[in-house]
């Protein structure tokens, strides 16, 4: 995947999740941390045939005359408990290209690739108010496991990073 | 108070590695989940592009553990990664025994994977609590950690080999 694309991606769908402010990376970032010998995430693209290429605009990215409708960035992770397993970071498909399957397409193909690997789970997050991804992915026989288990996600970051490597309580 | 170094795993820790898993999936009463075993610990922590971290916890044998062990405490981890902000640093499992609590073993075990993290360049260190853990998100909270499924609705989706299996058959 080229990385011109898929930094467009990332700001697309930082934009749809409102909060684009919070981009801090660059391209340079993405080049070095993807494509290098020991690449800290995967990519997978979805294009469409030069004929049938995007019309509308989207956001301010002037996205006209793209091939390149959607993406799906994954890394591999590990359980404690199972094993091998492949987290799914970001699933985006340009506004004009959904309904057609392509969502679907790049899932399954993150979960064949983890599969390959020898992961037994597939893990990602998902947004409470996003309600149209939230049906998508349970209608694939995904569950929620912070609704059913009670698992929280949690951060530590910045300034609380920085004093804990330092042994601050 | 406990004498103690803290090292990285080796291939001959495995076994005392598991042991830990499993004592802290007990405590979380999912003990019957753990289904790995030593040889995928083995091929899966030690080879070229390994898909885990391990920080372990030693006493000096004199003071071991009432069932003879001196590995009494560790942290798994691994790299993830944040299209936004970059590399991340992901803390899967982190567990002291309970006889040998109270001595700042915790405290160093995270000291130790948070200077891991700014030593990587990672933004953020990321982890998962169970809500009823009340003790341990006290304890990660007043380390400045946040509840993204609180704060701002994160809700963690799981899908088991079964339903991928499907989903990639559906072509």
């Amino acid at each position: 995947m080229d990385i011109i694309t898929k930094t467009l991606f990332v700001m697309e769908l930082a934009e749809y999740e409102k909060v684009s402010d919070q981009v801090k990376i660059a391209q340079r970032d993405l080049e070095q941390d993807g494509f290098s010998k020991n690449p800290f995430f995967h990519g997978i693209i979805a294009e469409v045939p030069e004929h049938l290429k995007s019309k509308e605009d989207s956001c301010m990215y002037f996205f006209t005359g793209h091939t390149k409708v959607g993406y799906s960035l994954y890394f591999y992770t590990y359980s404690s408990w199972k094993g091998r397993a492949v987290y799914m970071e970001d699933l985006y498909v340009m506004p004009e290209f959904r309904g057609k399957g392509i969502g679907k397409a790049l899932m399954s193909k993150v979960s064949q690739l983890g599969l390959a690997a020898g992961c037994t789970q597939l893990n990602f997050t998902v947004l409470d108010w996003n309600k149209s991804s939230l049906d998508f992915y349970l209608k694939q026989g995904c569950w929620d496991v912070t609704s059913d288990l009670g698992y929280h996600c949690m951060r530590c970051e910045g300034d609380a990073l920085e004093h804990l490597a330092q042994g601050g309580l | 108070m406990a004498n103690f170094i803290l090292r990285k795993a080796e291939p001959k820790d495995v076994s005392d590695i598991l042991r830990l898993i499993k004592e802290l999936a007990k405590f979380e009463e999912m003990e019957d989940q753990v289904i790995l075993t030593e040889k995928d610990l083995l091929e899966d922590g030690f080879g070229d592009h390994p898909f885990y971290h391990c920080i372990l916890a030693e006493v000096p044998k004199q003071q071991q553990s009432a069932d003879g062990h001196v590995i009494i405490g560790f942290a798994m981890y691994y790299f993830t990664y944040d299209p936004w902000i970059g590399k991340l640093l992901y803390l899967e499992d982190f567990y002291v025994m309970k006889e040998f609590r109270g001595f700042g073993i915790g405290s160093e075990i995270l000291k130790k994977l948070s200077q891991t993290a700014v030593r990587t360049r990672c933004s953020s260190m990321h982890f998962i609590v169970a809500e009823w853990n009340k003790s341990s998100i006290e304890f990660y909270k007043r380390r400045g950690a946040s509840d993204l499924s609180l704060e701002e609705g994160w809700r963690l989706f799981k899908i088991d080999k079964q339903n991928l299996l499907k989903m990639t058959d559906e072509e």
